[in-house]
């Protein structure tokens, strides 16, 4: 596959459609709630509540324990300028409305998360809010029963430690524990998880105490040392030079928990002898490395619980596989959900970035933005709520029944017109009509240029990630097909099987639906949604007894021009 | 206030200097970007995507998003080739740039039909093509005022050449991971220096500058586990026959779900838990690795056909001259760190994290206005360098009195 030079092929990834219009008389105002919703009571939740309320709005946070009534995380800065509201043992019921006019309904928790106990439910109150904050609280649990080991005195989860060595008297029997000749600790971690930095460092800074007792000694058993956040590597350093061993066997080590209880006559008076017995084999010497400790302390897993999972599916915002929060997608960080207007705090940082993007959102409770990013034709719609489930932006209410589009929260992806079985809904820069039209010119345009013997290739590319990289291959001079054409869409979602037919239909020799990686959407799915109907239109040209190689999905980032061209030369390669 | 009035001043048009900028403009706050280089983006903007049959989330795309954003936003005046000379607080920042006498980045040159030229990674580097002459043509000497300034001046890398028994510049087929980096993101796959082609046996050769007592780096590096791992994985996915070995001392995470990554890429990678000691040429330009590994017990010695040294960050090369210049301190570690131990109000707001070890020993003599953000101040990868830069914009304003 060879062309000239990058002059004849600058026109290929010329956006066909035009630009997006954004000029004043396509822009309308929409009023926006200047009260904001933190869910969440923690330090982080706080944190963020006293930065927004700075900003001028007025801020309600609830949450079932708050920092501030465990006396910590309210700072004097928040509770002066008296725009915080806190509304301990409140949790968020159900969720309507869009950004800028969510309706939350709150109730009052029993102290169980829960608005009911014996004797009834609390009463519901409905507020408006014009943005939600999730400051996600999360617990820790102790992993001892994947070692194998009962908790009791002297194996201890990681915060029992840490509780021991901040009490006095604890201290005390940890120093005197072999008849006063101090004790030895060892620290299990990272076999029975991954563990994170955090973890590390509260390890390390037990071991550092312990080790710096006086005739105590610490141990660590690691799996990884996560020293991936800063000063630990050096906190590492400082223990080890003050005598903390670190042990990192391949695999969890063998421990023998075995318990006597002896009897004395008096029955309420049962003496119980533990032993504990850590094993390793010693990779370098390939012996059986033994240790009695004193103390065992084992590493805690971060859990989500119910109740987080609950404030995400109430709030419909997509979690990780773990279900935390937010998706594990670039495009998300720092701070933003997939439902603009709402955000996720997980610590300080994304305090301060929620405050700054909250300030843009809300402004002095006018927005501008552009009029018809998607418009329901009311008379079509017949509220089968397809939109409502599809949209991945939580964009779409309902109004005078029939489906209504936010023009606040609405990406302009396309997913919920590519999917309306109405075709009752049309994308502003995007209408099908225009999108026929360019694909139309793309085929025509591909002709004019085509060089004979090559395949004619139109690509649907969506305008995130393959339009960038399609252009700036153009523009570095990457080589592609003369007859190769691209056609910008908002979204590979909003790639209808129509729109691939009459690719065909109009002469190309192949058509290309390029996708932002899975994982990297912007709308989350919608290059599920078109690797979906991609397959189904290749059963179909099966069928029909076409090539289905003729059709294919790819998914590429924005900055991969290379990697673009070549794809589209190997295509036209393939279907030569 | 107008904020159209404020203007803020940042050095270092990486990912940092460019978060902090677009977050700005969206308060409308005006902007003077000064970018040593002739490029924008820093070192994150050459980077290649790892995507394999998913998107591993190393944030590429999104330096490139934000470039876009900055260049099309006119509240950001960009000055490229430039540099700070001088800088004098009075009511408001005083400011001599100059233009710097950067070299263009040997590893960008290209031969085009019009001569060599330095080539920008991004459709949205302006220029794409930068030739010598061009170069000579660029910068701003002037006079700026500023009422606050933000240094995001990023890292150095490790030099290799420290580590000579690796025999970096030597033998063709040792590269940093940067080098490769850019060798995917400019061929879409990777191959050999020495010959183009892909290589079968690769391996990857962890804190490589980081962790290393007796360079007196005590700090890990915190993207290198996560960058070698995912390149590992993207050229596994695209030669299935790759034999891909990773050397390590301990694995650091690479963000969210990190277990199952972690645990599908050992499916795919051999880990081999030593730091090798040296390499040395083979014929074919092949390569000898020589390690002591623990399973073995002895040194033992293994052929590559590519070495990929997972090289560290640094505090910037220029992080010294910096310091003299704004008055903000650097660290025990050499990074500049201007963390202003502020009012007794902070101990409130008591974090779950333990509490770490203050790096910083001269933060009191820090000036107000004065900012750092991204790698500037220490490790970090892409996600965490933009969530610093808002979370710097957003303290930036606040001592503007644009927001509370
Ligand atoms: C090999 C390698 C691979 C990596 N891969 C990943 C990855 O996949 N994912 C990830 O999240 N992170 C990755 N990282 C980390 C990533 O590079 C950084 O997080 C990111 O580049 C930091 O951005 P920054 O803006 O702070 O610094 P930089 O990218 O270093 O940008 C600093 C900018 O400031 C300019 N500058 C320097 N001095 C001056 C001066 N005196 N005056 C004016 N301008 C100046 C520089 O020219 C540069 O443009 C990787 C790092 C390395 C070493
Ligand atoms: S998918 Fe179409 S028909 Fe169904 S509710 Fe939405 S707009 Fe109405
Ligand atoms: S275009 Fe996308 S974001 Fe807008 S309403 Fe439809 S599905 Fe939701
Ligand atoms: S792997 Fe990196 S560059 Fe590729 S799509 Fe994902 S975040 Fe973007
Ligand atoms: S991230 Fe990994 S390779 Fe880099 S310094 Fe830390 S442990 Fe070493």
């Amino acid at each position: 596959m060879t062309t000239d030079k990058c002059t004849n092929v600058i026109e290929k990834c010329i956006d066909l459609k035009g630009s997006e219009n954004c000029d004043d008389a396509n822009m309308v105002d929409i009023s926006i709630s200047k009260d904001v919703l933190v869910i969440g009571a923690g330090s982080f939740g706080l944190e963020a509540a006293g930065k927004i309320a700075a900003q001028g709005y007025s801020v309600s946070v609830i949450g079932v324990k708050t920092a501030c009534a465990r006396q910590s995380g309210c700072s004097s800065e928040m509770l002066e300028t008296g725009k915080v509201n806190i509304m301990q043992d409140v949790a968020i019921d159900s969720l309507a409305g869009v950004t800028g006019d969510f309706r939350a309904v709150l109730i009052k928790t029993a102290g169980n998360g829960t608005g009911c106990n014996e004797t009834g439910c609390s009463e519901k109150v409905e507020k408006v809010f014009g943005a939600i904050v999730v400051a996600p609280q999360y617990s820790y649990s102790p992993l001892n029963k994947k070692y194998g080991l009962t908790l009791n005195d002297k194996v201890v989860s990681q915060s029992q430690f840490e509780a021991m060595l901040g009490d006095s008297e604890s201290q005390k029997k940890i120093l005197n524990s072999n008849n006063g000749n101090g004790s030895t600790v060892a620290f299990l971690t990272g076999f029975a998880q991954e563990g994170d930095p955090t973890l590390t460092s509260r390890v390390l800074t037990s071991a550092l105490a312990v080790q710096n007792m006086e005739n105590c000694n610490a141990y660590i058993y690691a799996g990884n040392v996560k020293v991936g956040a800063k000063g630990l590597e050096r906190l590492f350093t400082q223990g080890r030079h003050a005598g903390v061993v670190c042990f990192k066997p391949s695999q969890m080590p063998t421990i023998e928990q075995t318990s006597t209880v002896e009897q004395d006559g008096n029955c309420d008076h049962k003496q119980v002898s533990e032993t504990i017995k850590i094993t390793i084999k010693d990779p370098v010497v390939r012996t059986d490395v033994e240790l009695t400790p004193d103390y065992i302390v084992v590493e805690e897993a971060l859990v989500v619980g119910q109740q987080n999972l609950d404030i995400a599916s109430t709030l419909r915002i997509d979690a990780d596989l773990y279900g935390f929060l937010p998706s594990n997608n670039v495009h998300r960080f720092p701070a933003k959900s997939n439902r603009d207007g709402i955000f996720v705090v997980n610590n300080s940082a994304d305090a301060a970035n929620t405050a700054l993007k909250l300030k843009e959102l809300i402004g002095n409770g006018i927005k501008k933005v552009a009029a018809n990013k998607a418009k329901v034709d009311e008379d079509r719609c017949v509220i089968c709520l397809t939109c409502y489930r599809s949209c991945p932006h939580g964009a779409i209410f309902w109004q005078n029944g029939a489906a209504a589009i936010s023009q606040v929260a609405c990406q302009g992806c396309g997913i919920c017109a590519s999917e309306c079985p109405m075709d009752a809904i049309q994308i502003g820069d995007f209408t099908d009509d225009s999108l026929r039209t360019s694909i139309k010119d793309a085929v025509v345009s591909a002709k004019d240029n085509q060089k004979d013997g090559q395949p004619l290739i139109v690509a649907f590319c969506c305008k995130n990630s393959a339009f960038e990289a399609c252009e700036a291959a153009t523009q570095f001079g990457h080589e592609m097909p003369q007859g190769f054409r691209m056609v910008k869409v908002p979204c590979a979602g909003k790639v209808d099987v129509e729109f691939i037919m009459k690719a065909f239909v109009e002469g190309a020799d192949g058509v290309m639906v390029a996708a932002c990686h899975e994982g990297n959407c912007k709308a989350e799915r919608g290059n599920i949604y078109a690797k979906w109907r991609v397959n189904e239109i290749q059963k179909r040209l099966e069928k029909m007894g076409l090539e289905k190689n003729r059709l294919i999905f790819t998914t590429i980032a924005s900055n991969m021009a290379k990697e673009f061209a070549g794809k589209v030369n190997a295509f036209a390669a393939a279907i030569q | 206030m107008d904020n159209q009035t404020k203007k803020v001043l940042i050095l270092g048009g990486g990912i940092a200097g460019l978060t902090a900028a677009w977050e700005l403009s969206r308060q409308n706050i005006s902007v003077e970007l000064v970018e040593k280089s002739c490029f924008l983006g820093g070192h994150a903007i050459g980077f290649t995507c790892k995507a394999t049959d998913k998107c591993q989330q190393c944030g590429a795309c999104s330096v490139e998003d934000m470039l876009k954003n900055v260049v099309n936003e006119p509240l950001i005046n960009v000055h490229l080739r430039t540099e700070i000379k001088e800088l004098k607080k009075s009511a408001k920042f005083n400011i001599t740039l100059t233009k710097s006498d950067i070299e263009l980045p040997d590893s960008q040159i290209k031969n085009l039909p019009s001569g060599k030229a330095a080539k920008g990674f991004s459709k949205y580097n302006n220029p794409l093509y930068v030739t010598d002459s061009d170069k000579d043509k660029m910068g701003s000497s002037c006079q700026i005022t500023a009422d606050a300034v933000i240094v995001a001046t990023g890292y150095s890398p490790f030099d290799p050449n420290r580590k000579s028994t690796y025999g970096y510049g030597k033998w063709k087929n040792v590269i940093t991971g940067l080098d490769l980096e850019n060798i995917i993101r400019e061929n879409g796959s990777l191959v050999r220096p020495s010959d183009g082609q892909k290589p079968q046996k690769v391996a990857f050769i962890q804190c490589v500058g980081s962790r290393d007592e007796r360079l007196g780096n005590l700090w890990c590096s915190e993207v290198c586990c996560p960058y070698a791992m995912r390149m590992a994985g993207t050229v596994k996915h695209d030669n299935p026959n790759a034999d891909i070995t990773m050397f390590y001392i301990d694995i650091q995470n690479s963000g969210k779900e990190f277990p199952v990554f972690y645990e599908k890429i050992k499916q795919n990678i051999r880990f081999v838990r030593t730091i090798p000691v040296d390499i040395y040429p083979l014929e074919n330009d092949g390569l000898e690795l020589r390690h002591m590994a623990e399973e073995e017990g002895s040194p033992s010695s293994e052929s590559f056909d590519l070495v990929v040294l997972s090289v560290g960050i640094m505090p910037g090369k220029d992080s010294g001259k910096l310091s003299e210049i704004t008055g903000i301190p650097v660290n025990q570690d050499g990074f500049l760190d201007n963390e202003i131990s502020c009012c007794p109000c902070s101990s409130s707001a008591k974090s779950t994290q333990a509490s770490q070890p203050s790096t910083s020993s001269q933060s009191a003599s820090s000036i107000a206005g004065l900012f750092v953000a991204g790698t500037a101040k220490g490790p970090a990868g892409i996600a965490a360098s933009m969530a610093d830069a808002g979370k710097t914009a957003f303290e930036a304003m606040k001592y503007l009195g644009v927001i509370k």
